[in-house]
């Protein structure tokens, strides 16, 4: 096998993972949370990736195209609710927008 | 034949369904038309079904089955009909008699605000007694059996913004519900022992039961019969029942479901005639209740309760023909007892209508005059009922009285019960139209049809008056579509009978021979046959001599007898002793519980469960933040949790 190995890769797609995640526990901005989630879902692709390259098995790659397909649609309706939050002139901060609560 | 039978089966069901899809997009007399065609088409289906049967030559019954419905194990129950001399027989009536009542109801119900909801509950209702005569097992008989005693509190409780009706509907189907706890639990005993609730196995187990058990079996089927027919003990549902509309009581408690009962005991004769006591203790019923309902029927005063007391004894005396031995007594007399009794209720709804809505029959005298085609009518359902020849109800009630003669000495009590409730039907039968229809008008009558008032709105030209002032420019004494199966109904009560004379023609017992072949005790010999006609139209015509004689003619004044005039109002007393049976102690042992148990022991000690579910809501309730943050590190938690349990597993 050519490159670094594996475990390389894993523990990218680790560090990313948890960068990702820690973006969207932390920052208060929603553009800046989904672009965190986003972080987040490559992370798990390059592992998915990865694996698939150890193993051989083409699986885990389809497995990464069918997650991008997901994560472009959802980044497209995150961003729609961004729009329409802005429309409607309310804040664009996690934090403020708590009325759902019990 | 089959095709023609599910047809039969259906049509009803499809009107309901389209007019609950209609909804408000279709006008009230568009939903009264609906149901109208889908019970004649029913009806077509039925006549196609008799026809072809009539042209086989092995009548035994022929099922038909659309698919499995239940499989437990080895029970299996199929959605299934069943064509034979019987169910067409009932067929025919439920769907004839119901079609016509449908069509008065366009012309009864008119202007009703919930017009609508009155047709879908009659065409469910019309569907649910198919159902029950054509059902090709137990199981679909004990489904029509249920849905027709849910139409029957429907339509019972129609007006429900009246306290009174909602209280008949509920009393009725509580009553029903006993009746059909007790067939349920028949059935359960025919499962145990057979494992099929199909018609074939269930008689053929039935030979095979101890006595008792099958005793049990049929005791239970008598209970549910006695139920839906308003037989003592569980009869006092039917007089309340007439708190609904009058095309519903002509329907539902004269001509089709209360004749149900009767159906159950002819189609379930193997097992009663395993169970022969029981059988007679249901003859016994039926006498014992033909002269309870006649004596009661003496003393009301409310149009339409004289009519349902007669019902009762009417059917008492089915079950007295069925009960023998001689279900095609039974049957015929409950052909006949459609034919009249829907005619008596129609034309007793004619004149409710045209008095706007009164029924006290003290008020009533001398509508005859102005309303010339229902008292004819009127008379000719009289007629048919007492059983003055050549009425169809001579043909039908005189043989169930003679074929109770050979049966011992309990035999000439039944006979003596039909004799006395004969003449009995002569006196309030004849109490109800001499009180009612000829005379000079009172002056309820005259107000309601007068011709000169001094206001803008008014009766012209001696029409009735309608309850909303408005006058009607119509001469008649009803739209055409009441007046038309009133006339229809009037020919056949009075030309019904005709297709049976025993010991001459018998063209119902042949038919029925097959199915429910009549016992042989229970036909007699042409000379007791023609003596107890005799016997039972003369008592019919001294009942109605007596009644000429008190209120005809005003010549005898009714006997005072205070005690047993007030027992008669008061009905025997029934409702008053399932008061203090059931109700006052149930009544008794819950006000108890709560004051002594509830209050004193499990307020005070145990925990207030409300409240401790209400605080541990609140708590859970502050999981709830509204934040992203929260949920977010909630499912990061529970997602490293879940790894860590994983990994510490593998």
């Amino acid at each position: 096998m050519l490159g670094p190995g594996v475990a390389w890769y894993a523990a990218l797609a680790g560090f990313l993972f948890g960068t990702g995640a820690l973006g969207v526990l932390i920052r208060r901005n929603v553009l800046i949370v989904l672009l965190s989630l986003e972080i987040m879902l490559n992370g798990a692709n390059l592992a998915l990736i990865a694996f698939s390259r150890h193993a051989g098995n083409g699986a885990g790659q389809i497995f990464a195209l069918a997650v991008m397909a997901v994560a472009a649609s959802e980044v497209c309706v995150g961003l729609g609710l961004v729009v329409a939050l802005h429309r409607r002139r309310l804040a664009i901060d996690v934090d403020r927008l708590s009325e759902l609560r019990g | 034949m089959i095709a023609a039978s599910w047809l039969c089966l259906f049509a009803p069901l499809a009107g309901t369904i389209l007019i609950l899809l209609g909804g408000t997009r279709i006008s009230r007399v568009a939903a009264g038309w609906i149901s109208t065609v889908s019970v004649f088409v029913a009806f077509a289906g039925a006549v196609g079904a008799f026809v072809g049967l009539h042209g086989e030559s092995n009548r035994a019954g022929t099922i038909s089955t659309a698919w499995t419905w239940l499989q437990s194990g080895s029970f299996k129950v199929e959605l299934s009909v069943l064509i034979d001399p019987l169910s067409t027989m009932m067929m025919l009536i439920v769907s004839g008699v119901g079609a016509l009542i449908v069509l008065y109801s366009i012309g009864y119900m008119d202007g009703d605000d919930e017009e609508r909801r009155y047709f879908a509950y009659m065409s469910l209702f019309v569907f649910s007694m198919l159902m029950l005569v054509e059902g090709g097992n137990l199981l679909l008989l004990l489904v029509g059996w249920g849905l027709v005693g849910l139409s029957s509190y429907l339509l019972i409780g129609f007006w429900h913004e009246r306290p009174s009706a909602i209280r008949a509907a509920k009393k009725a189907f509580v009553m029903n519900a006993f009746g059909d706890a007790t067939m349920a639990l028949a059935f359960f005993v025919l499962i145990a022992h057979s494992g099929s609730l199909a018609f074939s196995t269930s008689f053929a187990t039935a030979g095979q039961l101890s006595q008792t058990t099958v005793d049990l079996v049929a005791l239970g089927l008598l209970g549910g019969a006695a139920a839906k027919s308003a037989q003592i003990p569980l009869q006092t549902w039917l007089p309340d029942a007439m708190e609904g509309p009058t095309p519903v009581s002509a329907l539902i408690h004269a001509a089709t479901m209360v004749t149900a009962g009767v159906y159950l005991i002819a189609r379930t004769y193997p097992i009663f005639e395993q169970a022969r006591t029981i059988e007679l203790i249901a003859a016994g019923t039926g006498a014992l209740t033909l002269l309870v309902a006649g004596l009661i029927a003496l003393v009301q005063t409310d149009i339409k309760r004289v009519i349902a007391y007669s019902t009762m004894s009417q059917i008492g005396y089915m079950f007295l023909g069925a009960g023998v031995g001689g279900y095609a007594n039974g049957m015929f007399h409950l052909m006949t007892h459609a034919f009249f009794k829907a005619l008596l209720f129609m034309g007793a709804g004619l004149v409710i209508h045209a008095l706007a809505d009164e029924q006290d029959i003290r008020k009533m005298r001398g509508i005859g005059a102005l309303m010339p085609f229902t008292k004819w009518c009127f008379l000719a359902g009289a007629l048919a009922l007492v059983g003055v020849p050549p009425f169809s109800g001579f043909f039908s009630k005189d043989p169930i009285v003679a074929s109770t003669i050979n049966l011992g000495w309990y035999g000439w009590v039944f006979w003596a019960c039909g004799v006395v409730g004969a003449f009995l039907t002569g006196v309030y039968t004849f109490r109800l139209w001499f009180l009612v229809f000829p005379g000079e008008p009172s002056e309820l009558v005259r107000r309601h049809f007068g011709r000169h008032s001094t206001t803008a709105t008014d009766g012209l030209d001696g029409g009735p008056l309608h309850a909303d002032g408005q006058g009607t420019q119509r001469h008649g004494e009803g739209p055409w579509t009441m007046l038309v199966p009133v006339g229809v109904l009037a020919v056949l009560a009075t030309f019904g009978g005709w297709i049976q004379f025993p010991p001459h023609w018998e063209y119902v017992t042949n038919w029925l021979r097959p199915v429910a072949p009549t016992l042989a005790v229970a036909v007699p010999t042409s000379t007791q046959e023609s003596v107890t006609s005799v016997v039972v139209v003369l008592a019919g015509l001294a009942g109605i001599a007596l009644a000429w004689a008190i209120y005809g003619t005003e010549r005898v004044s009714v006997p005072g007898v205070p005690g047993l005039r007030r027992l008669l109002e008061h009905k025997f007393y029934f409702d008053e002793l399932y008061d203090a049976l059931f109700y006052r102690p149930a009544a008794a042992v819950s006000s108890l519980a709560r004051r002594d148990f509830e209050e004193q022991v499990v307020l005070p000690t145990g925990p207030d469960l409300g409240q401790t579910a209400l605080d541990a809501g609140g708590l859970v309730r502050r999981l709830q933040t509204g934040l992203l943050r929260t949920y977010v590190l909630f499912l990061a938690g529970g997602a490293a949790v879940i790894g860590l349990v994983f990994l510490v597993t593998r």
